[in-house]
């Protein structure tokens, strides 16, 4: 299964506090409530945490639901299974919200080159 | 609840003060501020997208009054901003149509305050403005351009706002903007004639969300921090009492910024000054970030929610931040 964010939802990450919540992170300090990257949708705004972000930066089209899952739980330091389900959990909420909807297939990597 | 995000998520952009039209509430048309030239507009454009700023909405003036409106539109697009844009509408043709898809707007919102041809001329002291706005929405529409309505709320259409939605829907607007009424520039002039009354502001909102929470064509956006006194506004908030200066900022067309377009007290200029300073080290924006509760607002449960309402109003009324917003219902 492959998510796709909805091209609708326009975003970006918090300057600053993607660092420190990593800062935070890295010393085993609380980071889960910094907002770390926004989202703007149909006029309502909306934060993700830092394992959010992670996830949402890492929905492309492209990478299926076990890729983010082994990527995220490498970067966190979770077990696979545990990674699994948060990671499904997570986009299912998303897909709730209609942030992201699931294909079978990866979308083509769009070409390298410009041709005329 | 935060007290603001790293940078602003919008930023609210007078490209001109210059307008064909002299509308009864427009906060900007006693401002005589020269505009920038289009080399430091481009210089806006690229200090705004270095600092993540999401969304660039031109207002104040009639934007498509400025020449270089769809180059430094182009621009801020290719920069990877969304732009958008309030207009009347009465210079949107169809050939000004096919350049503002092509320049890449994210949505147009038309001024349209009411869905009677007469009222709406009156209000925008422009006989056949009704007219050009519709014809305008239906021109964008055609060429698949994001629509919005945007609406001042105030005593000329306070009672019909529901054919206003029935329009805006038949239009094919995503979304209403019910602005409500702010008494800056011409709205100062004439707030006796135009803004309600704390009991008809609670009418009005007591009426139009149930229609908002009802109606599934179209959102219905009210942007109003007094709603927390129904209740609205307080899930997924994620600041308290007004966006400005927390998600959002105004730039004036000769380059100035203030905290919001009605709020005329500058904190820096958008050229002159660092902008992640005036961002992060104004003292105006400390203060609007972090309210004291003043007067009613003391004993007021919705204070950390509703931060004393609009400070726009508060300022143009009582010339303090803190005061109550005039518009609140609540006994004092
Ligand atoms: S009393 Fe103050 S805090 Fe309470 S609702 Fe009115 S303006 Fe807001």
């Amino acid at each position: 299964m492959v998510p796709k964010r909805n091209p609708e939802v326009v975003w970006r990450l918090e300057k600053g506090i993607h660092e420190m919540a990593w800062d935070k992170a890295r010393k085993d300090e609380e980071y889960e409530d910094l907002g770390v990257l926004t989202l703007m949708v149909k006029g309502s705004i909306h934060q993700l945490n830092l394992v959010g972000a992670e996830i949402w930066t890492r929905i492309n089209g492209i990478n299926s639901v076990e890729k983010i899952a082994a990527e995220i739980g490498a970067l966190f330091g979770w077990e696979a299974v545990e990674a699994h389900d948060a990671i499904i959990e997570f986009l299912k909420g998303i897909a709730e919200r209609g942030w992201v909807e699931f294909s079978e297939k990866a979308a083509p990597a769009s070409p390298k080159w410009k041709g005329h | 609840m935060l007290t603001h995000l790293a940078s602003p998520v919008t930023v609210n952009w007078g490209i001109t003060a210059r307008c064909n039209f002299v509308c009864s509430h427009c906060f900007s048309r006693l401002d005589r501020s020269p505009e920038l030239s289009g080399d430091d507009a481009r210089r806006v454009v690229d200090i705004l997208a270095a600092q993540g700023v999401m969304f660039l909405n031109y207002g104040t003036g009639e934007p498509l009054l400025r020449g270089d409106l769809f180059p430094l539109t182009e621009y801020a697009v290719g920069k990877g901003m969304k732009v958008t844009m309030n207009s009347n509408g009465s210079l949107i043709g169809p050939a000004a149509a096919d350049r503002i898809r092509e320049a890449g707007f994210h949505s147009v919102g038309i001024s349209i305050d009411s869905a009677d041809p007469g009222t709406h001329d009156g209000f925008r002291r422009m006989p056949g403005s009704f007219e050009k706005a519709v014809g305008a929405a239906r021109l964008l529409r055609q060429r698949g351009i994001p629509l919005s309505v945007s609406s001042v709320v105030c005593r000329v259409n306070h009672r019909d706002f529901p054919a206003l939605v029935s329009l805006a829907k038949e239009l094919g607007a995503h979304t209403i903007d019910l602005h409500n009424f702010k008494c800056s520039g011409m709205g100062g002039l004439n707030k006796e004639r135009l803004d309600l009354s704390p009991e008809e502001w609670k009418g009005f909102y007591e009426a139009a969300v149930p229609l908002r929470r009802s109606e599934k064509g179209i959102d219905i956006a009210f942007d109003d921090p007094i709603l927390s006194l129904l209740g609205e506004e307080e899930q997924g908030k994620l600041v308290a009492g007004s966006v400005c200066g927390k998600l959002s900022l105004y730039i004036r067309p000769d380059g100035e910024i203030t905290p919001c377009g009605f709020i005329p007290v500058t904190i820096g200029h958008i050229l002159k000054d660092d902008f992640g300073k005036v961002w992060n080290d104004s003292k105006v924006l400390a203060h609007l970030r972090t309210k004291a509760a003043a007067g009613k607002c003391g004993g007021c449960a919705k204070f950390s929610s509703c931060l004393g309402g609009c400070t726009a109003r508060a300022y143009a009324v009582h010339g303090a931040w803190d005061a109550p917003d005039p518009h609140c219902w609540l006994g004092d």
